[in-house]
């Protein structure tokens, strides 16, 4: 059966567009346009039962996407589903398994069952654990091992695919040259050019990008073009490895494009708040309007613990500067792995994030915080509360900080200016 | 004398000269800001021993962090706790806003505790003592307010909020144009009940140079309450909020020529493709004053998270002019902060502030990630840990996770090889 992309191109408006117009509140046939030229993608693998599919482009609601899987010893897969599980309570639209170790096929088909949003993977990881354990050294992994692996998951369901196609040598040549500060930042980028190196070839999901489309095509999964020299610092945003990389990636996507298969493009990482708008415009020119899918960005390297916050601030940015999909960064982040609360709190930052930014895009999100403002000036709590964005911690936050409190809130008590000014401009006395 | 005279007259006060080291800039850049207006340098002349913090254009973005009493809960220790919590994560004023208890007793516990400018919203107690005192805010008379201002003054208040831009030119324009939710800022509402009530135009803007003379005399800086600040990003740059702006500007004029240091205090709930409007038309109708910001808050719906709305505003805020970002906590709409959430607060404020600075090219900013980035690249931890932002919750993670590098690939593995190639 053709992909979602070759329908859209011969004019057909799917059940997945449908439903993803009708969620958008959009026309289907937007949809089936946006899909026919690219700028938007529905990642839903043809084998994928239990999805109810979501839209990710130009035009759409900026959607989130979380990252769990397991990363060392004490990591266990119920451990992970009870991240996916904390993710999608708290809104997040995606989920990235990036297992690198233990059980990977077991880790990913429970992730598959446990949600039914799309869900991504990073095949790379699992073809290198393959390798260390047969060979007992990742750089020995095969070729052909690597597409087995490719083909493995997207034969289990998998919805996308992260793939660092265009870390070339080229890039790696740029990147030296033009000394780049922090050059190992991408676990899987760093690891395919520790094995270009080892093994003096060139990359070989870009030597064989055309395998890899023919796979993708078949399951209809939608590649998701990773950046194995994104910045992992400020000093190295914009810079030649970038922006050489960046290059290669829009060609990419003109090639899977071709061939009908759904595309989107991987973007940083650390980029200062000025950068940001830039960063964006780049992708959208080189890589002719494909969804971009940034991780953060975080707008300064120095607040380790806080990078949930620095990522909400990059995030939004990006956001209304075009990037449409935005993957959580958690406060463990560069620190460890994260707990259950912290993907939660990872999500509702990162969402933050994302309806800031459809805000600023004036669409029908706007509609939203006029409701919760309503609410505010009638001082209903039942209704701010149900409203919030995440009702359960604004509901504790309101007991504990306001203990005793009834009409107004603890922090101005008996002055409450909504209070004393509704009287005096002649509107109705709000009430609990 | 006030700092701004002293400047105009050419003098570089030991403040200046303070504030310069502390910035890493010539001392005659400090001058020649305070004497223009676009540096402010909050410091009572009565105040001793306080760390000064110059505000404004070329300079680090400061944060300040809010305590005070309610009505609902008053625990005077908790609150100068607070301050503690909040200078030591990196606070640079604080402003006690008590309107609970013994307001003149938190008061001098806050100027005793801060090692930070302090500034106080003096309409706050005229208010409440008016209560008790006459039994209503709007039996409140100018003489109440008045003396509040110089009580506080004479206690050694280093800045105060002040609503002197609030007339009935605003309170008109908003009747007529309406709004989502009125007025949000509690002195603001104080004092338009009064107007409403009294039927007479606010005492602050029309004796303004009463105002002006008790702050002079005491070198207060003046920090323009903006009494109509946008309480949901609907009501963001609506016509009120400009001709608060427009009366602010007159009265920024007016403060300068009688040698008041003057700030500007700004929004609130703004969406963040209306923050860069809104700094540039503060700047433009205010002659350049300091903006001194209330987050800004990018959306309305996240209450528990509004820490986080205010650290992405005030980021732009910051990038696009604003000088000065008071905090907001995760409490922020829904009650009082704790210690913690206060702690939080600051942080949230100081990424902000940080991410603003790198983008605005201050002396410093861009130096101190790359010296973070060079720290990471060499894996050093105790490096990582000193110049995080909050170095003891590093620490704290550092400690939990003492892993060891992968080792499973031996003298094979990928991430070695790699490293050798760059170090070729």
């Amino acid at each position: 059966m053709p992909t979602q992309m070759a329908r859209a191109l011969a004019g057909e408006i799917t059940p997945e567009m449908k439903r993803v117009a009708g969620r958008e509140g959009v026309d289907p046939e937007f949809v089936r346009r946006g899909v026919a030229a690219g700028t938007i993608v529905i990642p839903r693998n043809r084998r994928r039962k239990n999805i109810d599919p979501v839209g990710i482009g130009t035009g759409l609601a900026v959607k989130v996407s979380a990252s769990v899987g397991l990363a060392g010893e004490g990591d266990t897969i119920e451990g992970e589903v009870a991240k996916v599980r904390a993710a999608v309570e708290a809104g997040s639209g995606a989920i990235m398994d990036l297992s690198v170790c233990g059980d990977i096929d077991g880790a990913r088909r429970a992730v598959l069952a446990a949600t039914t949003t799309p869900v991504g993977t990073l095949p790379v990881y699992q073809a290198l654990a393959e390798a260390r354990e047969k060979y007992g050294a990742a750089v020995k992994m095969k070729v052909d091992e690597v597409f087995e692996v490719i083909e493995r998951q997207a034969a289990d369901g998998v919805d996308f695919l992260a793939l660092h196609c265009a870390t070339t040598w080229q890039t790696l040549r740029a990147a030296r040259k033009h000394r780049r500060i922090d050059y190992l930042v991408s676990h899987g980028g760093s690891h395919l050019m520790g094995w270009m190196i080892y093994n003096q070839q060139e990359n070989p999901l870009y030597e064989h990008f055309d395998r890899l489309l023919e796979i993708s095509r078949r399951y209809d999964v939608t590649l998701s073009l990773a950046d194995g020299w994104r910045p992992g610092c400020l000093a190295d945003s914009l810079d030649a490895a970038q922006m050489q990389e960046l290059v290669v990636l829009g060609e990419l996507v003109a090639r899977a494009r071709r061939r009908q298969v759904q595309v989107m493009v991987k973007g940083p990482g650390h980029v200062p708040l000025g950068h940001l708008k830039a960063t964006v415009q780049l992708e959208k020119q080189l890589c002719h309007g494909a969804p971009y899918f940034v991780f953060g960005p975080v707008v300064t390297d120095i607040a380790p613990g806080y990078d949930h916050i620095t990522a909400a601030i990059g995030g939004a940015l990006s956001a209304w500067a075009g990037a449409e999909f935005l993957c959580y960064v958690t406060a463990a982040e560069h620190l460890g792995l994260p707990g259950v609360e912290q993907v939660r709190e990872g999500v509702v930052a990162a969402r933050i994030a994302a309806h800031a930014a459809d805000v600023a895009r004036e669409s029908r999100a706007v509609q939203w915080d006029l409701e919760m403002s309503r609410a505010r000036k009638a001082l209903d709590w039942d209704r701010q509360i149900e409203l919030a964005l995440d009702p359960v911690r604004a509901g504790a936050l309101r007991r504990e900080r306001s203990r005793g409190s009834h009409q107004a809130c603890a922090m101005c008590g008996k002055y409450c200016a909504m209070k004393v000014v509704g009287e005096y401009l002649g509107k109705e006395q709000g009430v609990c | 004398m006030t700092q701004l005279l002293a400047a105009r007259e050419g003098r570089i006060t030991p403040e200046m000269e303070e504030a310069a080291r502390r910035e890493g800039v010539d001392p005659e850049f400090i001058r020649a800001g305070v004497a223009a207006g676009t540096i402010v340098i909050p410091k009572n002349r009565l105040r001793k021993g306080v760390r000064t913090c110059a505000i404004g254009r070329g300079l680090r973005t400061k944060v300040n962090a809010l305590i005070g009493t309610s009505s609902d809960r008053d625990d005077p220790e908790m609150e100068a706790r607070k301050i503690e919590v909040a200078i030591s994560a990196g606070a640079d004023a604080i402003m006690d806003l008590s309107t609970g208890g013994d307001i003149d007793g938190m008061r001098f516990l806050s100027l005793e505790r801060a090692t930070v400018p302090v500034g106080s919203v003096p309409i706050y107690q005229a208010g409440i003592e008016a209560i008790e005192k006459r039994g209503g805010i709007v039996a409140m008379t100018p003489e109440d307010m008045f003396e509040a201002i110089e009580k506080q003054a004479a206690a050694g208040i280093d800045f105060m909020a002040i609503h002197c831009a609030l007339n009935f030119e605003v309170v008109e324009r908003l009747q007529k144009t309406g709004r989502v939710t009125d007025i949000v800022s509690r002195g603001g509402a104080f004092l338009t009940g009064w107007m409403l009530h009294n039927r007479k135009e606010n005492p602050l803007y029309e004796e303004f140079d009463r105002v002006l003379d008790i702050l002079r005399e005491y070198d207060v800086t003046l920090s323009l309450g903006d009494a109509i600040r946008p309480g949901c990003i609907a009501d963001s740059l609506d016509g009120s909020q400009i001709q608060g702006l427009l009366v602010a500007g007159e009265l920024v004029a007016r403060a300068r020529e009688r040698g008041v240091q003057v700030m500007v205090e700004g929004p609130g709930h703004v969406p963040i493709h209306h923050v860069e409007t809104t700094m540039l038309l503060q700047k433009q109708l205010c002659h350049q004053a300091p903006y001194f910001v209330l987050g800004t808050l990018a959306i309305d719906v996240a209450p528990g998270y509004d820490h986080i709305t205010a650290a992405i505003g005030g980021a732009l805020a910051g990038a696009s002019g604003a000088d000065f970002i008071c905090y907001v906590t995760p409490a922020e709409h829904l009650g009082l902060p704790t210690e913690e959430d206060v702690r939080v607060g600051v942080m949230a404020a100081r990424i902000a502030a940080h991410a603003a600075d790198i983008a605005k090219g201050v002396k410093g900013a861009w130096e101190w990630d790359l010296k973070m980035a060079r720290a990471r690249a060499s894996l050093d931890r105790a490096a990582i840990a000193g110049l995080a932002i909050d170095p003891a919750l590093v620490r704290c993670y550092l400690e939990k996770e003492k892993g060891e590098l992968c080792s499973a690939c031996g003298d094979e593995c990928a991430l070695r090889l790699v490293s050798e190639y760059f170090q070729q």
